[in-house]
Parts: C-alpha cells; structure tokens; sequence
C-alpha cells in the first residue's frame, strides 16, 4: 500500500504569525441571537399559497366560478319558462332536429324536453337553485351546528340534555321525516330549506361536539383559563381557529351534499314542488325516456355531477391547504 | 350537586403581615368517582410565606402538579382548604372573588410547546391576561404595556406580529413568562418550568424568574423533580411522596440532615458531575415497608425543631429528632 508522505509542520512560522490575526473577538449580541429571520407567517396567506400552488386547483376552481357564474347570470339574461313552447310542438326534439329548424341559438343546443323547453335554459336555472338552496342550508346548518357544538362540547350539562336529543333525532329516518314534513309546510324552497335545516345542524353540531372534545382540556386552554379568560373568548380564539380546517373539510362535504339531497329528493318526488326549476325535476321528467331521448336526461345529470365533483374537489383541496401541518413545506 | 368540600373550614382566617400569604390546610385531592375514585393528594398541609420560594419535589405522579394547579383553582379539592392572605380560595367562590384570586396568583406551564396557543400572535397571547381583566386604559396603553414586558424578557417588540412556532424552547416559556407577569400577580405557581427546556438555556430561565421576584416581591411554588436546581433556586423544600408529604424544611437544612428515608433516597440519586465519584456513589433505596404504622402509633407531620417538620409515626420521629441532633 502507497504510504502517504506526511508533510512536516512548519512550527516557526506559525510562531512568528500574530495571534491577532488568525482570531478576533466577535460581540456577542443578545438582540440578534433573539432575532428571528425567518419570512412573516400568515396563517390565510400561506393557506391560498399552498392551495394554488396545485394547477388542477386552478383549473377546477375556474371551471366552477365559470359554473356558479352562469348559473346566476344566465337565467337573469335568458328566463327560463317551462311551458314557454308547450303548444309549439317541439317536443322532445334532439339538438340537431332543432337546429335545422329555427338555426342555431344557445336555446336549441341541448335539445328539448317533453314540455318543447330549451334544456339548456332549464339546466342553468335549476342549477341556480340548486345552489342558491345548498349555499344557504350550508351556511345555516354550519352556523348553528359549530355555535351549538362548541358549546355542547364544552358544558357537561348541555352535553348530557343534547345526547338524548340527538340520540332520538338521529334514530329517525332522515329522509322519512323530511318527506313528512315536506307534506306538512308544502314543497316551495322556503320550507325545503325549512325542512333541510330544522334537524341538519345537528350531526353537524355532534361532530363539533367530538373535536371540541379532543382539545378541550390542551394545556394551552388551561393556561388560558388560569388567566381568567371567559368560555365564550376560548371558544373562539382558542378552539375554533384549531378546527378551521376540520370546518373547511365539513363545508366541502356538506354543500355538495345538498345538491345531491335536493335531487335526490326532488326525484323521488318529495322535493321541491313541481313549479320551481331543479335538475331533480329535470332527470325525474327524463328519466322514463332516457334512451329516446338521451340529452334531456344526460344534461342535467352531467351538470349536476359536475357541480358536485368540483366542490368536492375544491373543498378538499382547500381543506388540506388550510392544515397548518402543511404550510411548512 | 357536589358538596362543597371546604366548608367545614371558614372562609377567612386571622392574616397580618409576617403570616403565611399561601396556606394549604389538609387539602385532599381526588380524581374520578364512586368506586374509581383516585386519591392523588392527601392530607397535605404546608405554609408559604411572602417573598419566599418554596419547592415542592418528588417523582413523577406524586401529586406536585396536582397540588400546583389546586392553587390555581383548576383542580377541586376534596377535602381541607386554601388560604391566601387569610381568604379561602379553594371551593365555591362569588365570580369577584374568583377573578381577583385569577389574577394575583398566576401560573408558568411545564411544556412551552403546549402551553401557548399556536393560532394566536404573541401579542395576543400576552394581552390576554390584560383583556380579561381589562388592566389598560386604551390600545396604546395596552401595547405598549406588552412591550414593555417582552423586553423584560428579553425578547424583542417585533416578535409580537409572530406565532409560537416561530421561536424556540427558550424563547417560548419567556412569553409564557411575560403572559403571566403582564397581569402583576403576587404569586406564581410554577410547574416545572424548565423541566422541557434544553440545559444550556435553563439557567437564562431561571435568572429571569429570580429577576421577577426581586422586583416585583413575588412569591413563587417551585415544582420540579431536579434537586440540583431546586437548591439553588429555594429557600424552603416540600418533599411529597405518593400523595402524601413526608418532609419540609429549609433548602441547606434539608440538604444537610435529610431525615425520612425517602428524602434520602432523593439525595442519593442527584447525579454527580463527575464519572469516576459516580461510579462509585450508593444509591439508597427508599423501601416504604420499612415503616411501621399502627393504629395506636399514626404516622403525622411534626417539626422536630428548626423548622423541619417530617412525617412519621411517634417512634421515628424520636429517632428522627435524635439523629438531627447529632445522635446516631
């Protein structure tokens, strides 16, 4: 083996070296050893930064502003009459068919229903209900679900009386008692919305109920107990800003959830009444002719899917970006 | 309706100056209910006086922490009472009252990890305390009150924008340093501060704390299971032993002629700086079997002169006061 020739120490010159000028004294400061260097965090900011830094986010997300767009603009611009062309004769009538007759307009794209109506008219004014009526059941059910949760999950006395509560109410059929009391106030979007939300908040608000529970008793809420802070101001600067992205999850499940409630409801015939636009009403008047006439049935069903899957999609996605555990990426 | 166990005992006793300002009087503590019912403290009496700091040290699970946070009025007590400054502060209180015992006695958490709520800035944080007890008069008096503090600290203004995850171990049981000191509290309870932090900052921990008591006249209860730093931060030592405290005295008393064996024990196991003397050192197992208690001779805490009171039955404690004075 090669033996390294070891090179001899040249002890005089470092000698003669000053010392002053291979080290020198460095102040220690107090302040810079505290300072911290790195970039500001901001809890919502790094929330969209992780959210659009997904292109299919993006893109999802485009097509559902271009979705909600049209739905609410539409139907404003181009109204939407059911029996407009009853007597015309231009019943069920496939796209092509319509087009060689009147030319081509936005109305005839799609075909035509049983009724002579343009399905593409009817789809983005029954979309437009659809929405408007799962925005406000979300917005009311999460609302009182989260308020009432986080109290439910704190106070052993609301706990004990809201356990049997729920207990009875979720033991009966959900769909059996919206249909009894669809019956009961009648089928116009106030009272489904009614009936949607008298009971809707409350597996919503047991759910809370079980977060609230996991970090009710942190040290930090301890902490904030002893500096006399009050349950209210725990609740909301303590808990809830925890479980923001266990809300963003329930959000993105919950409002696709109506869409789907609403025609299912509706297609099963204790939904909305028969004069309100939905796609329920749209798939259920399609439904029996669905291989004659496959664009009346096929067109709603597609937009209802695509509404659904997309918030889904999207719900998810931001659900995960607002995990603070992911922001550190 | 649980019965308020505190009250076969009145609710104020005599105080003047030069009395204990904390007094813990044969509080029991227990956990759980009917037959899983779980005694984590019992028949504990100790006195603190103003200024002083006092220890109380054991192994894990012997009651320190639960007794720590029976001063602050998050754990009930089952039997026995707490005085401070004379006034009952344990049991059911008027919401005044409640308050104000909220505010004078304050707590510093174990695990600075855990004890800060990461969704809230640092300001938020330190003026929670303020906003409870609304102790400013505007927003500037308020602000500049947190600053104020967090350079005590030793942190600096900017970091009030920042989160807790942002800083280190250190760093963050300085804001829960500051959070408690905000409120100019007379008493601190604290549980184990430095038990989490990394040994190079302890003593900056530590400094910061006996700063605070010199300035603000504080008094403090010390919890820790680390003897080589309760000697030097107290002046007065409780040790506790499965619930139950078997011996307090003053630090270098202590240090000196630790008399219940299980104090012993606990001396014996400090870790000596030095591998060679540690090699060599003797443990001294504490065997509890080693007492005798009979109905006719019960164990009870007497002071056996100096100011050293130990637990144990009539004939130990013979034994105990002959070997303090220099028996053997």
């Amino acid at each position: 083996m090669e033996q390294f020739e070891r090179i001899p120490l040249d002890l005089e010159k470092i000698k003669t070296q000053e010392e002053d000028d291979l080290f020198y004294f460095v102040d220690q400061s107090n302040v810079s050893s505290e300072r911290i260097t790195a970039p500001r965090y901001s809890y919502w900011r790094s929330v969209f930064r992780i959210f659009f830094s997904k292109k299919l986010n993006i893109i999802f997300l485009s097509i559902l502003v271009l979705v909600v767009a049209m739905a609410f603009i539409f139907p404003a611009i181009f109204p939407y009459d059911k029996f407009a062309h009853n007597t015309e004769g231009i019943a069920n009538l496939s796209p092509a068919e319509l087009i060689n007759r009147f030319g081509f307009s936005f109305e005839w794209i799609l075909g035509t229903g049983q009724f002579g109506d343009s399905i593409f008219y009817g789809i983005w004014a029954s979309a437009r209900i659809s929405l408007s009526l799962s925005l406000i059941c979300a917005l009311i059910n999460m609302s009182i679900g989260i308020l009432i949760g986080a109290v439910w999950g704190y106070n052993k006395a609301v706990d004990s009386v809201l356990n049997v509560v729920y207990n009875i109410i979720a033991n009966v059929p959900y769909i059996l008692m919206i249909s009894v009391l669809v019956y009961v106030i009648g089928s116009g979007f106030g009272s489904f919305v009614f009936a949607l939300t008298i009971t809707g908040w409350l597996g919503i608000a047991y759910f809370m109920r079980t977060q609230v529970l996991i970090i009710r008793d942190r040290e930090y809420n301890l902490a904030s107990k002893t500096l006399g802070t009050p349950m209210a101001r725990i609740v909301t600067k303590n808990v809830l800003p925890y479980l923001t992205s266990v809300i963003v999850t329930l959000l993105a499940s919950e409002i696709p959830h109506y869409i789907s409630m609403e025609v299912f409801l509706t297609y099963i015939g204790v939904g909305l009444s028969a004069e309100v636009p939905s796609l329920g009403h749209m798939i259920s008047d399609a439904q029996t002719s669905w291989m004659s006439y496959p664009w009346a049935f096929w067109s709603p069903v597609a937009i209802s899917a695509i509404i659904t899957v997309i918030l889904y999609v999207v719900g998810q996605n931001l659900a995960d970006a607002s995990d603070p555990r992911s922001h550190m990426k | 309706m649980k019965k308020d166990a505190s009250q076969n005992y009145p609710a104020t006793i005599p105080y003047k100056k030069g009395d204990p300002i904390l007094s813990l009087q044969h509080v029991d503590i227990t956990f759980g209910s009917g037959r899983k019912t779980f005694k984590a403290v019992s028949d504990a009496s100790f006195d603190i006086y103003e200024g002083e700091t006092v220890s109380l040290v054991g192994e894990s699970g012997s009651g320190k922490t639960t007794i720590g946070r029976a001063i602050v009025r998050i754990n009930p007590c089952s039997a026995g009472a707490i005085y401070y400054k004379g006034e009952k502060i344990s049991g059911k209180l008027s919401h005044a009252k409640s308050k104000e015992v909220v505010r004078k006695i304050q707590m510093i958490f174990q695990d600075p990890a855990a004890s800060l709520n990461e969704r809230a800035t640092i300001e938020y944080s330190i003026s929670e305390g303020l906003y409870n007890f609304h102790l400013y008069k505007d927003k500037e008096d308020r602000i500049a009150k947190v600053e104020k503090i967090i350079e005590e600290v030793g942190l600096l203004p900017e970091h009030l924008t920042r989160y807790p995850h942002e800083f280190s171990g250190g760093q963050r049981q300085r804001v829960g340093i500051a959070r408690s000191m905000v409120m100019e509290p007379e008493f601190i309870v604290a549980d184990e501060p430095i038990s989490a932090l990394d040994v190079s900052i302890r003593a900056q921990v530590l400094n910061l704390m006996k700063k605070f008591q010199k300035e603000k006249n504080l008094t403090y209860l010390f919890i820790a299971h680390d003897l080589s730093i309760v000697r030097y931060i107290s002046s007065r030592i409780v040790v506790i032993h499965l619930g139950k405290i078997v011996e307090i005295a003053q630090t270098e008393e202590l240090f000196s002629h630790p008399l219940h064996p299980y104090t012993k024990s606990l001396m014996s196991a400090i870790p000596i700086p030095d591998p060679r003397l540690e090699k060599k050192k003797n443990l001294f197992v504490y065997d509890a079997s080693a007492h005798v208690y009979t109905p006719e001779d019960n164990p009870h805490m007497e002071d056996i002169g100096n100011g050293h009171f130990v637990y144990g039955s009539d004939k130990e404690l013979a034994s105990y006061k002959h070997k303090r004075n220099g028996g053997k």
